[in-house]
């Protein structure tokens, strides 16, 4: 009987070791090239229709989805050969999806995703690099906005293409301004005085929630003042002196009773909830947001672009990806669609109503962006002095989903709001990014 | 009866059984397998890795962040296992009487159990969360200050805890009535007669009579509260400063955010060998003190 158990105990335990093992050996392979991937393509070239999977993210309201879909069909008509099956995917558990996917081999053939979603699935070996769609685009004449196109390269090919712009901008309650008599800020301190002055009896002048939307504001005034949580060869200069001013700025202002303490609990909307019933009257947030209290919309203004003691302006901003998986079996014909989808997809700004800005310069032309205040002012103002989280470093790379996401920016971003000693909580920070970007 | 029969006759059963043990041990063994081979690899979601032997383990045991969270898991654990079983025994002392409405009341302090822990912490974010929250607007209307509940780290803490016993409770309530009904009556009597009061009958026979059935509630709300993710993740993911972050928040956060399946696997693992060490302790000392 004992060993009737122990062959049966044995036979389960080598089974499950085996299963595990194999599903993550399948994937540390390298995949192979485009050619052979092209050549393992039963399908492609013998006439027969080649289907391919595009994922794509929830980039805007409900009318975003139909007009993507109306999209891959009009491709899906132009082009015979090829089927593309459109698969909207939704933001909750995003990675777990997708490195899910591309564990089981099923990832898809094309997907868009977030800022640094090429780079965290290239350091992976999942992403095909597309130097030659990229190289075709330049060609046919260079269409992207300045210091999008070049970010997308890592470890110097590049792994996806630039396709939208999010960035993070101040908007405020022109009427909470007005019966406060104070006017938008232009600069840091005008910032400070103007926040304190609309602060009191259980209103604040800004609302800074806890979550990562919260490290937003750290990283915008950050970049703001030409600081960044790294120098010119990628490694960490977190405490650098730019740096330091930012963040004891936020730290006055919590000091001053100007930043609801309560924030250090706030997911984005609490803070969306706080800023819309007036209790707040300055938030920062993406393009589009006024959008989300229709009823406010003609007492939210967005606010110029800020000066820095040291007379810089900037903010944060990421530039979005659509990218090719390795797993694909058919990447001519994903590199074929993901060229059209970056040259006709403007309908999913005119007709979908992207939050984001586009990255192709012919699109801003649009009456849509040209002839709507905020969308013109946000192009013209904010996207030119837009940096991302890698500033000055000039490219994008993995870690930084790390050091923006759960981890230490937001659990800074909350010290600050606990009113902790600025130094103290820096250089805390300093040393997890460290750890992060394994630097002694 | 020869010895060839008897010893078919023994297997018989253990035959039957076969296909669920089959079953169970895929269900149950294949995930621990799979986590302690990740927690011996330095892999990622999609990568194996190479096998690190047990650099991950020892290498817990020097970060700050898996210490702190080691500390606050006890603690919330310790808090939430001996809340709710002081509320949930008092209620169903209570409960076990005749009084009016018990049938209802047995029904309605449920509630916390069976709604579904999404809508009724999200009820508790509103009401706790903001200044202008439910719970603050009545602080204030009495003439307190409005209290930071999940956004001061102290706070927070005790918020979590008071949320987990909330949710709680009425298991421990409805485990200690079963327990309650199932005691002898005659003993009351005997003690009565014997001249002993209420709190004496309490302490020297329900307490007692009831000494199995609070050690299988405790092992279970250990291990529940230990693991537990979405009352501490819905409230404050964690934070504020990492404040409420337990270890199966931070091991998720190892996996999913830092991509690192090795730390995250020996997490969970060194939180398997805690609650298993702890069953056992329960467990003994239930086993000596029955013999």
């Amino acid at each position: 009987m004992k060993k009737t158990m122990l062959v049966l105990l044995t036979t389960v335990l080598a089974a499950s070791a085996a299963g595990c093992s194999g599903d993550a050996g399948q994937q540390s392979q390298p995949s192979g090239s485009v050619q052979d991937a092209a050549k393992s393509n039963p399908s492609a070239g013998n006439g027969a229709k080649v289907e391919l999977q595009f994922w794509d993210m929830v980039w805007g309201p409900p009318e975003y989805i139909d007009t993507a879909k109306a999209l891959v069909d009009q491709f899906n008509s132009e082009n015979p050969n090829i089927k593309v099956s459109y698969q909207s995917t939704p933001w909750n558990n995003w990675y777990q999806t997708f490195t899910s996917a591309i564990a089981a081999g099923t990832a898809p053939d094309i997907s868009t995703g977030a800022g640094y979603q090429a780079f965290q699935f290239s350091q992976m070996g999942a992403i095909l690099p597309i130097d030659d769609v990229v190289d075709e685009l330049k060609k046919n004449g260079d269409d992207f906005l300045p210091n999008t196109v070049d970010l997308m390269k890592y470890d110097n090919h590049y792994v996806a293409l630039p396709w939208a712009i999010d960035i993070r901008v101040p908007y405020y309650r022109k009427d909470l301004f007005q019966q406060a008599g104070v006017t938008p800020p232009k600069t840091w301190e005008e910032l400070r005085a103007a926040a304190k002055k609309l602060s009191g009896n259980g209103k604040y002048g800004m609302v800074m929630p806890g979550d990562t939307g919260g490290t937003h504001y750290v990283f915008s005034l950050m970049l703001n003042n030409n600081g960044g949580l790294f120098n010119k060869d990628k490694k960490v200069d977190f405490l650098n002196s730019r740096n330091v001013e930012a963040v004891q700025l936020l730290a006055d202002m919590v000091k001053d009773g100007s930043i609801n303490p309560a924030g250090a609990g706030f997911t984005g909307d609490d803070a969306t909830k706080s800023f819309g019933q007036g209790d707040a009257a300055i938030i920062i947030k993406n393009p589009g947001f006024p959008a989300q209290l229709p009823e406010l919309k003609d007492k939210i203004g967005l606010m110029d672009p800020l000066t820095g003691p040291h007379g810089e302006k900037g903010t944060i901003y990421w530039i979005n990806n659509i990218m090719l998986y390795k797993q694909s079996k058919h990447p001519q014909e994903a590199k074929q669609f993901m060229k059209w989808w970056s040259q006709n997809n403007k309908a999913l700004w005119t007709k979908g109503h992207v939050t984001q800005l586009p990255v192709k310069k012919s699109f801003t032309e649009d009456p849509y962006f040209k002839d709507d205040p905020e969308r013109k002012e946000i192009l013209e103002k904010w996207i030119p002095i837009g940096k991302t989280t890698a500033y000055p470093y000039p490219a994008v790379f993995p870690e930084l989903n790390e050091i923006e996401g759960e981890g230490v920016m937001q659990t800074l971003t909350q010290e600050i709001m606990l009113g902790k000693d600025p130094k103290a909580i820096m250089d805390k920070a300093n040393q997890t990014m460290k750890s992060i970007m394994k630097e002694k | 009866m020869g010895p060839t029969t008897k010893r078919r006759f023994e297997l018989l059963p253990v035959y039957y059984l076969l296909p669920s043990l089959f079953l169970v041990l895929l269900i149950n063994f294949y995930p621990f397998v799979s986590g302690l081979l990740y927690s011996l690899s330095d892999g990622s979601l999609i990568q194996q890795g190479t096998f690190v032997g047990i650099v991950n383990y020892l290498r817990l045991f020097t970060m700050p962040d898996f210490i702190h969270s080691l500390y606050f898991s006890a603690i919330f654990a310790f808090f939430s296992v001996i809340g709710s079983y002081v509320i949930g025994l008092g209620l169903a002392v209570l409960l076990n009487k005749d009084i009016p409405g018990r049938g209802f009341f047995r029904v309605a302090l449920l509630v916390p159990w069976i709604v579904p822990s999404i809508v009724s912490i999200i009820s508790w974010r509103w009401m706790l969360g903001a200044q202008e929250g439910l719970v603050n607007t009545f602080l204030v209307w009495l003439g307190f200050k409005p209290i930071l509940f999940l956004a001061n780290e102290q706070w927070a803490i005790f918020t979590v805890c008071l949320i987990k016993i909330w949710r709680s409770f009425p298991f421990m309530m409805i485990s200690c009535l079963a327990g309650l009904q199932s005691i002898d009556q005659s003993l009351y009597e005997s003690a009565s007669m014997d001249g002993a009061g209420r709190w004496q009958s309490f302490v020297h026979i329900t307490l007692p009579q009831l000494k199995s059935i609070t050690v299988v509630c405790w092992i279970l709300m250990t291990i529940w509260s230990f693991n537990d993710f979405d009352t501490i993740w819905l409230l404050t993911q964690g934070g504020p400063a990492n404040a409420t972050e337990n270890l199966i928040i931070l091991a998720y956060k190892y996996t999913f955010t830092k991509n690192d399946v090795g730390t995250g696997s020996a997490m969970a693992i060194v939180v398997l060998i805690i609650l298993m060490t702890l069953a056992t302790l329960f467990l003994r000392n239930q086993n000596k003190s029955q013999d």
